[in-house]
């Protein structure tokens, strides 16, 4: 479901030349459904309804299709998020590794479950499927960087770095 | 055409079918969920899958294809494919899968209203396993609302797609999408664009499981308690085939039935769900007479006496309101008790809509204009200025029902003639304006033969028992014209059918035997 009854307000991208630039990248403009999506994230933090309804229109489809695409993501976020975003990685080798332990620490430390964000804003807490690095497992993605083979303690110290 | 050896059978199918399609053709059953002939293929539900000679791996027979393979290529020199849907690979593959779909399942199929006619109860049965290895809990999902006559059950739901596939192919409106992915997937609706398209009702049908149900049809009943009975809608001009699913006298709900010249798989919510505004009339059982103090009883004999004798002292102004809501039967027999002197009352319009998939719903809310037009051929549009022209002194109207709104111009007319007989089912508009009252069939009543717009013949099945003391549509005027003309009676809708064709050589060779439950196009001019 999208953005939970919030006011509908309405969006517009900043520049209509970059959305431009993308369409012309491609056969059809349903194919520029995700890099608009990208763009729009990026200027506005995450994927409102207002959002889905301005990309459907422009690559001429209805919402719901652009919502399955949405929703079919873990990068694209449908709710505010904080300003970092720790991306625990919980499949099978993160798991064995002790990717719960993590997931618990961050838990216990800022009083966040998963899909929660601190109430000064610093941080969103999500479990993700499978980041594809199980060799170097548990692995945290942390915005866009990836942190691998952490431990606990490195793992503390990461947060801390994190304003 | 490639050669295709399935089993122990060979068939000949036309390049670039799929097993699956060349199966089911030839009464080879593989079990399929996602599978749906009128949707795209996505060979998502993986139940279908067979052994193919020289493929690695087992494929999914809704989306392997028969082609033409190069002579020297040919398998044991003759096949283009052999298939195989019995080995022993192919029978563990489908328990396996069973069991996969089968994790998260309720297993409450004494209380599902699919039950009995689930492909997911059918087939486990037949090719699953009578367990499951899945000792974890199992994952629990409140059922949601996904338009106002929709609810989800998502616990059943196998994600097969169909309902997502049918939104956006067929009634065009996109409203589902499957949410998320993997574990997490799930059929779901924007809250501010819920699945109330006049399409929605089929996504019930279609669901191969008891995931999604319609709000109508839920917990009212056991689908093996129903009678079904093949008929045909008389929601528009269309007339979507259709099972009538029925217990004692009572309806409860109706489903497309397959016809691909006319609705191919679906109806429309107007037609489904229309039968509920006969449940609550005042069914009229007896006819009645209009006397001073307003309508009396009155018996069958008195009231088709009165009807001759005022028809005797009418001469020559008769004449005839013929329905488009009846059938060709009943305005066949009337036509020939008013001397083909026929008008009919406007139109009952609304508007037409065409979906992408070229299904439709008329903009004509009656079933059976072209059929009247065909036996009442000199049929008056205008009739209520003729009848300023003409001196008529006896009307029969055939009522059309309680969709009719009868407006001041007609009411005027009907007072100024001396003697109104209307044939109906209820004390309706039409009805109130009458000396006499014969009590008819209601549509579900109703037996014999409706045209199409596109010139179809379909066989009108009744699905309830007449009620009361009320006759067939076609024996009423039958018997008031046989009775005046002094000649014998006909006995039943067949021979009306018989007689028709003797007038009108467009429905000469037309039977119920041969119309049987697809219908006939009238004399091949119907597009077939």
């Amino acid at each position: 479901m999208s953005n939970n009854g919030a006011p509908k307000q309405s969006f517009s991208f900043a520049d209509p030349d970059k959305v431009q630039n993308i369409l012309s990248q491609y056969p059809d403009k349903q194919s520029a459904l995700l890099p608009l999506l990208h763009l729009a994230q990026s200027e506005e933090g995450y994927i409102s309804s207002a959002v889905i309804d301005t990309i459907s229109e422009i690559v001429d489809c209805h919402q719901a299709l652009v919502m399955d695409c949405v929703s079919f993501y873990t990068m694209l976020y449908t709710k505010p998020h904080g300003r970092h975003i720790i991306q625990v990685c919980q499949t099978l080798s993160c798991s064995l590794n002790g990717a719960d332990g993590l997931v618990d620490h961050v838990t216990a430390k800022c009083g966040i479950k998963p899909g929660e964000t601190t109430d000064d804003n610093r941080f969103t807490l999500m479990k993700v499927e499978c980041l594809g690095s199980c060799g170097t497992a548990p692995v945290v993605q942390v915005n866009n960087d990836y942190h691998e083979s952490l431990t606990l303690e490195e793992f503390e110290k990461l947060l801390e770095s994190l304003k | 055409m490639p050669i295709v050896k399935i089993d122990d059978t060979d068939f000949t199918v036309e390049k670039g079918t799929s097993v699956l399609q060349a199966a089911l053709a030839n009464d080879i059953e593989i079990p399929h969920y996602c599978y749906h002939p009128a949707l795209e293929i996505v060979g998502s539900c993986r139940m279908c899958l067979v052994k193919v000679e020289g493929m690695p791996k087992l494929q999914v027979s809704c989306n392997t294809f028969v082609g033409d393979v190069p002579s020297d290529k040919k398998i044991d020199g003759k096949y283009d494919m052999v298939v195989s849907t019995q080995d022993e690979l192919v029978q563990q593959e489908q328990k396996n899968m069973l069991e996969f779909l089968l994790l998260n399942h309720p297993l409450d199929c004494p209380v599902c209203d699919q039950a009995g006619e689930c492909d997911l109860q059918d087939y486990a049965f037949k090719y699953g396993n009578a367990h499951s290895r899945f000792e974890e809990d199992k994952r629990v999902r409140p059922n949601e609302y996904l338009g106002s006559q929709i609810v989800i059950n998502h616990n059943r739901c196998i994600l097969c797609s169909r309902c997502v596939r049918f939104t956006r192919e067929i009634s065009g409106s996109s409203e589902l999408f499957v949410e998320a992915r993997g574990y997490n997937s799930k059929i779901s609706v924007l809250e501010e664009k819920p699945l109330d398209n006049l399409l929605a009702g089929n996504v019930a049908d279609i669901c191969p499981v008891g995931a999604l149900l319609s709000t109508d049809y839920i917990h009212k009943n056991r689908i093996w308690n129903l009678d079904k009975q093949p008929s045909i809608c008389q929601d528009c001009s269309v007339g979507c085939n259709v099972d009538v699913f029925h217990q004692k006298d009572q309806i409860l709900r109706l489903t497309p039935r397959e016809n691909h010249s006319v609705n191919k798989f679906f109806m429309c919510d107007k037609g489904r769900y229309g039968f509920h505004r006969f449940e609550e009339i005042e069914r009229l059982t007896v006819p009645m007479i209009m006397s001073e103090g307003g309508f009396i009883e009155t018996t069958w004999d008195e009231a088709i006496e009165k009807t001759v004798d005022e028809l005797n002292g009418a001469g020559k102004g008769i004449a005839g309101i013929a329905s488009p809501f009846h059938t060709n039967e009943a305005n066949f027999m009337l036509g020939r008790l008013v001397n083909g002197n026929v008008g009919t009352l406007p139109p009952i319009t609304s508007e037409e809509i065409n979906y992408p998939s070229g299904f439709r719903i008329s903009g004509d809310r009656s079933p059976n204009r072209h059929g009247m037009n065909d036996v009442c051929p000199s049929i008056v549009d205008d009739f209520a200025s003729a009848v300023e022209r003409k001196d008529i002194r006896f009307l029969y109207l055939l009522d059309d029902g309680i969709d009719r709104e009868l407006n001041e111009l007609w009411k005027g007319m009907l007072e100024k003639i001396d003697f109104v007989v209307v044939q109906s089912y209820a004390m309706t508009d039409v009805s109130k304006c009458a000396d006499i009252v014969l009590p008819g069939q209601a549509p579900f009543e109703r037996e014999g033969t409706i045209t199409n717009d596109m010139g179809r013949v379909q066989w009108l099945r009744p699905s309830v028992t007449t009620k009361g003391e009320s006759r067939p549509d076609w024996e009423i005027p039958m018997l008031i014209q046989s009775k005046h003309a002094g000649v014998e009676g006909l006995t039943d809708v067949s021979s009306v059918m018989n007689e028709m064709g003797k007038d009108f050589a467009a429905y000469s060779d037309i039977t119920f035997f041969r119309l049987g439950d697809q219908g006939l196009p009238l004399n091949g001019k119907a597009e077939e």
